[in-house]
């Protein structure tokens, strides 16, 4: 288990009151934070304080949209759901592991987990930049988000008996309707935006922003609602607060963990040689893979045997000339040509893959003027890479429609005297 | 959201005054049996979704007015102006000096793209009005030459121009003994052309409403117009705000969008059929009362006894029993006497609406056997009433019911295609023998489709 090294500071050794400071400090900093008193119980392993820390873990490890849910599930699927994560990131230590599912004991032993993620990367801040109040109308413009977190999980059901295709053809049309409507609420969303936008020009007080937003409005609107905003940016501030004060003493801490982990009994001779679980990939997944590789390796000796046959003709072609001393400066010619041509290829090619996309969720301003460029994204640059994006899929699902057309003409193709009426298109 | 209304030809533009006026006139009703905020509520949906506010405050309709003619178009405009409290945008119509002789073609190759940029152009301002698009709602007939050409030509252009919205036709079938003589031409046109390009088809049989203003609302001599406000009567029950779930306060903001995802997501089911109860004239209304028991029972029995209105329901008919194929399964058998459903819109207004028990609805007895009730019904129940009517029952089904009319006109349209009647009429304009031949394919497997059910 590996942690940062500092330099000593003499600062944080000072006074026996800075661990419980640090420590209640990480609490703050945290989600569900406990008292620096389980903490402490923790390292004499007391089984009074496992719950707590069973239950930060999971808030530490659970998906962020699972905010809601998850608070109410019982204290076994919590911890369950802590192994399994902590498994699949590649938790070293087998003693979690074989921790009882009723989450009533190895106070210690979650410490060390915690400790361990601590180390890993800067937990507090990922977490409290998660959960950042957001002032402004924030629009994703891109997909990343939406598909990396795909949402709760949907239990598989396998169908009892064959199922009427008409059925599923009725479910797909809910489907499209569905998506339909939502577009049409979309469209209602910007319209309103731009409304909003438009109307309250000039009223803020930050001039390169012009306008209020929604959440803006609403606060003037509904002081209710404003003094909930307020409450939320303090708590914020208090999170922000206590992640400074943490990274100012975290030593202190870390110095601690040393202790606890002395006071662990050494593992068992046998784990040393277990290898690490290694994240598991979806059996899925992994066919998936394979099947990439194979293409891959297929366009591969493809493009081998294209090149090998343009040689062969060439050289067929050119037969022995091309190797006396009169050629010599033609070929030189001839190379740097092809160099030039190669570098110009390549820049195209750079350049048709456009600047670099835009990523992540940006706030909404509607502005007058030009403004200079800089960290600021246009919204036509952005249509514009979406559309680009949304040509490439589509001329994807058009080849993949080909590919089925013909597949069927095949198969219809192979039973004679049949007559194939296609549906009415939807 | 809010809904752009196509008026199409004269049928589409009669109907289109008489369900604004409707939708009008019900959410101004003081007879609405709920709490003043909560009426306002229902009017503020209303208005969102079918007018636009101005600054003098009559409300403008959300709606483009087409037709070949100018007479009808002046008469809607004028009789809208005229009630003064709500009207018609000011250039929110697009009319020519001659008519289409009732020529499919000529509407769909001729009127339609000549006229296509001026007519899209309308319709682009009314979409802008909006503050959000639910979709589109045309109204047309199926059998005339200007409705039905140009309405499929519209229809279509609004699938390339607004891919994402909705739309939904209203379509009117002609009488059985239309006066026409090339009406099943142009329906199978119109009909196979929408399914191609519409979402949903929502059809009204005239026959069915004229015996409606007979029977039920004892009209000795019934007009256009009386037909017609049976008809906004029933769309009104429809489209009027709902609420989103039981014991929510909200009123849905997509209704259209709720709809066609839970009536017609499957591309060859799109044809939905209405249904009401109670329908009666004004004057015997205020001697009625209703439960919902006894509405329920009548209107599940219209649903599976083909039933058109309340009266002369026949009784006999009975679900099938369980294990047992349904009547009418075998393609051959074209003698439907049990309508299986595959969904089915149940909304219901007025008083002691929760305490309306739709267990009748929910048997899977009445539905194909590949989707579950669960999936296949849907109830939707506001307390505030409808028109004046206490209370009041509607259904939306997408069912069998028009499996046996559009089985005729295509065996019609097909006797006469057979022997070449009329061709030329079409062929002239540029509709030739393979877009029949198109039509007909396409409609004969909706027919089949829906038999086997």
């Amino acid at each position: 288990m590996g942690r940062r090294r500092r330099l000593v500071d003499p600062a944080a050794e000072a006074g026996a009151g800075a661990l419980p400071k640090v420590i209640a400090a990480l609490s703050r900093s945290l989600p569900a934070g406990p008292s620096p008193e389980i903490f402490r119980r923790a390292k004499f392993d007391r089984p009074e304080a496992a719950p707590a820390l069973w239950q930060l873990l999971f808030r530490l490890l659970s998906p962020r949209s699972a905010d809601g849910a998850s608070a109410s599930l019982a204290l076994e699927a919590q911890v369950c759901l802590v192994k399994s994560a902590l498994r699949s990131q590649g938790y070293p230590r087998l003693v979690l592991a074989q921790l009882p599912e009723d989450g009533s004991r190895g106070s210690r032993e979650l410490l060390l987990a915690l400790s361990w993620l601590l180390a890993r990367g800067p937990l507090p801040e990922q977490l409290l930049a998660q959960a950042h109040v957001q002032l402004g109308d924030e629009i994703p413009v891109c997909e990343c988000e939406a598909l990396a977190s795909p949402g709760p999980r949907v239990p598989h059901v396998e169908a009892e008996g064959p199922v009427d295709i008409r059925c599923v053809q009725w479910l797909m049309g809910r489907l499209r309707f569905r998506w339909r409507c939502l577009i049409a609420s979309q469209q209602e969303q910007c319209t309103l935006l731009s409304k909003i936008h438009l109307y309250t020009r000039g009223c803020h007080s930050d001039q390169r922003l012009g306008h209020l937003s929604v959440a803006e409005t609403e606060m003037l609107r509904d002081p209710e609602g404003g003094q909930q905003l307020l409450r939320r940016l303090e708590r914020e501030n208090t999170g922000l607060e206590a992640a400074l004060e943490w990274r100012r003493g975290e030593l202190v801490f870390w110095r601690w963990m040393d202790t606890v982990l002395g006071a662990c009994p050494p593992e068992a001779p046998a784990a040393a040689t277990q290898p690490t679980f290694l994240p598991r990939i979806a059996e899925r997944g992994l066919g998936r893979l394979e099947l990439a590789a194979r293409e891959l390796r297929a366009l591969q000796e493809e493009l081998c045997e294209a090149t090998g046959r343009r040689r062969a003709a060439w050289e067929a072609r050119v037969g022995g000339q091309g190797r006396g001393p009169q050629w010599s400066s033609a070929r030189q010619a001839l190379q740097k040509a092809v160099e030039q041509e190669l570098a110009a290829l390549r820049w195209a090619w750079e350049q048709d893959r456009g600047p670099a996309r835009p990523h992540g969720p940006h706030r909404l301003v509607r502005c007058e003027d030009e403004a200079p460029g800089g960290q600021h994204l246009r919204a036509a640059e952005v249509i514009q890479a979406l559309r680009s994006q949304e040509a490439c899929l589509e001329a994807a699902l058009r080849r993949l429609q080909g590919q089925c057309r013909q597949e069927l003409a095949r198969l219809a193709g192979a039973l004679p005297g049949l007559i194939w009426i296609l549906p009415p298109r939807c | 959201m809010s809904i752009v209304t196509v008026q199409l030809g004269q049928c589409g533009n009669q109907i289109g005054f008489e369900v604004f006026d409707t939708l009008f006139s019900d959410s101004h009703s003081s007879q609405g049996l709920c709490s003043k905020r909560e009426n306002e509520a229902y009017r503020a949906s209303c208005k969102e979704r079918f007018f636009n506010e101005e600054e003098n405050g009559v409300p403008i309709a959300r709606a483009v007015l087409v037709d070949m003619e100018p007479k009808v178009i002046n008469q809607t405009l004028s009789k809208a102006a005229q009630s003064g409290r709500w009207k018609y945008g000011q250039h929110a119509y697009f009319c020519q000096k001659q008519g289409s002789g009732n020529n499919w073609a000529y509407g769909y190759s001729v009127h339609g793209p000549r006229h296509e940029e001026s007519i899209m152009n309308l319709i682009q301002k009314e979409v802008e009005k909006c503050d959000s698009l639910s979709g589109f709602f045309i109204i047309m007939s199926m059998a005339g030459g200007t409705g039905s050409g140009i309405g499929a030509f519209v229809t279509q252009n609004l699938q390339d121009q607004y891919a994402h919205s909705l739309k939904m036709n209203q379509i009117i079938w002609p009488y059985g003994t239309g006066e026409v003589i090339v009406q099943n031409y142009n329906s199978i046109l119109t009909l196979s052309h929408l399914y191609r390009s519409s979402d949903a088809l929502l059809v009204h049989e005239n026959d069915a409403v004229h015996k409606i203003c007979a029977k039920l609302m004892n009209i000795k001599q019934i007009s256009f117009s009386d037909i017609n406000q049976v008809l906004a009567h029933q769309l009104g029950s429809v489209f009027q705000p709902v609420y989103c779930a039981e014991g929510s306060f909200h009123y849905r903001r997509n209704p259209l969008g709720d709809l066609m995802e839970n009536l017609v997501p499957h591309p060859e089911f799109k044809m939905l059929g209405v249904r009401n109860i109670p329908q009666m004239s004004e004057n015997s209304l205020a001697y009625s009362t209703f439960t919902w028991a006894g509405l329920l029972k009548h209107l599940r029995q219209m649903l599976i006894s083909h039933a058109k209105m309340e009266e002369g329901i026949d009784w006999q008919v009975r679900p099938p029993l369980s294990g047992l194929p349904p009547l009418g399964k075998m393609p051959l058998n074209k003698e439907l006497h049990f309508n299986t459903s595959i969904a089915n819109l149940v909304i219901l207004r007025g008083k002691d609406v929760q305490s309306a028990d739709l267990e009748g609805f929910k048997d899977p007895a009445l539905y194909t056997s590949w989707l579950h009730p669960i999936h296949a019904l849907n109830v939707w129940k506001t307390q505030r009433a409808f028109s004046k009517y206490e209370k009041s029952a509607s259904l939306v089904s997408n069912s069998q019911f028009l499996v046996k009319p559009l089985d005729m006109i295509v065996g019609k349209a097909w006797n006469m295609f057979a022997s070449k009647a009329y061709l030329h009429q079409y062929t002239k304009f540029g509709i030739e023998e393979e877009d029949f031949l198109d039509s007909f394919t396409l409609l004969e497997q909706v027919v089949a489709s829906y038999y086997n059910l």
